[in-house]
């Protein structure tokens, strides 16, 4: 099968590629930066790998960017996994309405778009294809800070469902997964003491694991998630 | 070009079950005259987009094959 995934360049992402790497799927990376680990594995898993390097803030050009010169009507794509975003850290009487903009261009404008253009490919090629939003716990629970990137991925979710209900009809599948808070760049900011914060709301008291959030994106991509749909899927460590 | 949008078309209505056209009109409705749905527009979307590199509906809905042949000679 044949995947494309955004924000491949490291935390999440890169793992997600790892797993369907290693399950015998062919990659369609994008990401700005190429880095090194995913060099490392493009050596490994040479023709089964590709990447480009884009700017997801720009909503535009996704269709040249990436269906024009990269994931062509040639290649029959599969799946679409939407995991690159940004977070925009601030309480809410600081809001800056182009910060805002900014990431909602990554986070909802050009993962709509990019879903677009997926979904016309499985049209042409009647693909019963598979799409799977990263959303955040905070859009369920609420953070300080997080109000402004929360409501990006109450969005997404809202898309997808909608998504599922409209594209059904044609075998085509939409869900979310949402994960916990796990140690990647993203969170990188935050101080051992906020983080315990975090991990006490959860039931197994620590921060959910890459491996496993990979793994159940995976697994909604395969044939054994067949009939699930319109679904988000936490992967948070239990958070209440 | 006309063929081609002819070949299309016949391709989604033989997929829907409904006779093949020997030829279309440009005053054909492409719901009421030719029956087919907002997911066989998408189809046809795709498939002219995939041959013609132009996207008919980029710029508004198309009603007619006159419509569709309007944007394609652009
Ligand atoms: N970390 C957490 O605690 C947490 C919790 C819940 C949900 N999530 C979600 O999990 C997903 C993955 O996050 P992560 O923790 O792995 O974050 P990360 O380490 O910051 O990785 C983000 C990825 O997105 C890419 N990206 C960001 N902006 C981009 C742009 N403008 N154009 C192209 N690519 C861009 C980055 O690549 P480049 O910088 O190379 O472009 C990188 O590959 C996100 O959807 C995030 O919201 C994270």
């Amino acid at each position: 099968m044949n995947y494309l995934v955004t924000g491949c360049s490291r935390g999440v992402g890169l793992e997600i590629v790892k797993v369907l790497l290693e399950t015998g799927h062919c990659v369609y990376g994008v990401a700005r930066s190429h880095s090194e680990e995913f060099k490392t594995l493009e050596h490994q898993y040479a023709g089964h790998l590709f990447f480009k390097s884009v700017d997801l803030s720009d909503a535009e050009n996704v269709r040249e960017e990436v269906f024009k010169e990269f994931v062509t009507n040639r290649i029959v794509l599969d799946g679409y996994v939407n995991n690159a975003a940004t977070a925009y850290d601030d309480i809410v009487t600081n809001l800056n309405a182009e910060k805002l903009k900014a990431m909602y261009n990554v986070n909802v404008f050009t993962p709509m778009m990019i879903t677009k253009y997926a979904i016309r490919n499985m049209l042409l090629h009647k693909t019963r294809g598979c799409i799977v939003h990263i959303s955040s716990i905070s859009a369920h629970t609420g953070y300080k800070g997080l109000a402004m990137y929360a409501s990006s991925k109450g969005a997404l979710e809202a898309f997808s469902k909608n998504t599922a209900r409209e594209w059904g009809e044609l075998g085509i599948r939409s869900n979310v997964v949402v994960p916990g808070f796990m140690e990647t760049a993203m969170s990188s900011t935050l101080t051992q003491e906020q983080k315990d914060r975090i991990y006490k709301r959860t039931s197994l008291k620590r921060a959910t694991d890459i491996r496993s959030v990979a793994y159940t994106v995976a697994f909604l991509l395969s044939e054994k998630a067949a009939s699930i749909t319109g679904q988000n899927i936490h992967v948070d460590n239990g958070t209440i | 070009m006309e063929e081609q949008v002819l070949s299309i078309i016949n391709d989604i209505r033989k997929s829907k079950r409904l006779n093949v056209l020997d030829a279309l009109k440009e005053t054909d409705n492409l719901r009421t005259d030719l029956n087919l749905t907002s997911f066989d527009l998408a189809e046809l979307t795709v498939r002219i987009e995939d041959e013609f590199g132009v996207d008919i509906f980029e710029e508004g809905i198309v009603n007619t094959i006159g419509e569709i042949y309007g944007r394609l000679a652009k």
